[in-house]
């Protein structure tokens, strides 16, 4: 077992630009392996940090469901909010949070939808959850930017 | 020569042979790294005593973006025939008895490059002029008076944008993996407020950007490449795409890489005879990146899901689909910086 897994995907990547791509045999291959090289980065940066991020991911999307659940009439939804709020992951495992941070973000989308048309009919609760939603959302882009020189 | 190379040449000679009426013999191929949406291979014959370059592309098994190879030969032999510099189309065939799978041709441009990266400095400026001049010389042609209407699905100028704009959120529902809540909030966005009617209805490139034309080394746009999105809407569509955030990644100020955004769309407006519309070409801007991400999206199932583990269909998924979201953040959050301000028009 690799005991530092980013920094071992990175290994490779330097195997791949020290030794491999100077013996390409064209200039095709040559640039497969520079594409391959860059995305062992990108996987190495989410072996870092993935599960931190669907675990935060999932934790502001409670807070704001639970911070909201009281303004939401629509039935259905308030029930999946609740679902949601209540569920935990079958394990720290990537594929075991990321399903359940997927679940919980079609709650939050239809969310924010539903946020939208309560503020384009004046509701003041509605803004400021819409504002808390693109705050979440902004914090949610930030977690995944890849840091490529590509 | 590896047996696919020997395949391919061997197909392409008797191909070409039948063609031209007489004995052509392509001696080598070799394959263009790029080009997610074909496989492109470039080629030299003999036919007689003459060399010719050639440039074959063909279907792959799995494409970056779904298209139809009829649609972008067509529109590269109307702009061909307009006087837009493009690679002189030669052949198109869909009989799988040649090569196995269906393919164009064109002749090939020899001498040139297409990296951004690698332009010169001192090329920058005037490159930028001369891609923005045709970009808006291609948005002042007639598309019916080139003969597209047959070629490419009917539209209105009233009707364009949103035909577009579900065509990309039907490819994104199709195709997604995860969940895009920024995605799906610009589309709630476009719907919200939708454009006013084009002020024409032009061939839209669909994929007009540094990296998609070729040039000379000292700085001539020789060739304008990748016609395969290529359909009849609003000319600001390519105007907003040329203009993407994403084409500049590493410095936000040179649109394309090349020179200020305002001059981009001054020379756009000089060559096409058009105003940008600041609210119609907001609009374009966000719907730009909406389209980016179905394309992102639509190569990263392509990956995890076809045939083909081409790395090109990763790095699209992967870092275009976070930077995309970054800048459609940036268009939309209301805590936004605005790093991407200088794009407006």
């Amino acid at each position: 077992m690799i005991p530092r897994g980013s920094e071992g995907v990175r290994h490779l990547a330097t195997r791949v630009v020290a030794d491999l791509i100077p013996k390409a045999v064209d200039a095709y291959t040559a640039a497969d392996l520079g594409l391959t090289t860059a995305l062992l980065d990108m996987v190495a940066q989410d072996y870092d940090r993935a599960v931190e991020v669907l675990v935060a991911d999932q934790d502001d999307m409670r807070a704001l469901f639970e911070a909201a659940l009281g303004s939401i009439d629509d039935v259905a939804l308030a029930a999946r909010m609740s679902a949601a709020i209540a569920a935990r992951p079958a394990s720290l495992r990537v594929k075991d949070q990321s399903a359940l941070a997927d679940i919980a973000m079609r709650v939050l989308i239809d969310l924010q939808a539903y946020a939208e048309d309560a503020e384009a009919r004046g509701e003041a609760w509605a803004s400021a959850l819409n504002l808390k939603i693109w705050t979440f959302l902004d914090a949610h882009v930030a977690r995944r930017a890849y840091d490529s020189a590509f | 020569m590896t047996p696919r190379e020997d395949e391919l040449r061997s197909g392409l000679s008797a191909y070409l042979s039948r063609q031209w009426n007489t004995e052509a013999r392509v001696e080598t191929v070799s394959r263009i790294p790029g080009g997610a949406s074909r496989e492109t291979w470039r080629c030299a014959a003999m036919v007689g005593e003459e060399q010719r370059g050639l440039i074959v592309r063909l279907d792959p098994e799995t494409s970056l973006i779904d298209t139809d190879r009829a649609t972008e030969y067509r529109a590269m032999d109307a702009a061909h025939r307009a006087g837009v510099p493009t690679p002189e189309p030669l052949f198109l065939e869909a009989d799988l008895r040649w090569l196995g799978r269906p393919f164009s041709i064109t002749s090939e441009i020899t001498g040139c490059q297409a990296s951004a990266d690698a332009i010169p400095d001192e090329h920058r400026e005037t490159m930028g002029r001369r891609k923005w001049t045709l970009l808006g010389e291609i948005a002042a042609l007639d598309p019916l008076a080139l003969g597209l209407a047959d070629a490419m699905p009917a539209t209105t100028v009233e009707t364009c944008a949103m035909e577009q704009m579900e065509y990309w959120t039907g490819v994104i529902a199709a195709d997604e993996i995860h969940p895009n809540p920024v995605a799906e909030a610009a589309v709630r966005w476009l719907r919200r407020h939708p454009p006013p009617p084009a002020q024409k209805l032009s061939l839209v490139h669909g994929d007009y950007r540094t990296g998609n034309f070729l040039y000379t080394p000292d700085g001539e746009i020789a060739a304008i490449l990748d016609w395969e999105m290529a359909h009849l809407g609003d000319p600001l569509e390519d105007l907003a795409w040329s203009l993407d955030p994403l084409w500049c990644w590493q410095n936000p100020e040179r649109a394309g890489q090349l020179l200020p955004h305002a001059e981009a769309i001054r020379h756009w407006e000089a060559a096409s005879g058009l105003k940008v519309n600041p609210a119609a070409f907001n609009w374009w801007r966000v719907f730009a990146s909406v389209k980016g991400i179905g394309i992102w999206i639509s190569s990263s199932e392509d990956y995890h899901n076809g045939a083909s583990k081409q790395p090109i269909l990763a790095m699209a998924g992967w870092l275009m689909t976070d930077r995309q979201q970054r800048i459609l953040a940036d268009y939309l959050s209301p805590h936004s910086t605005r790093r991407f301000y200088e794009a407006k028009a």
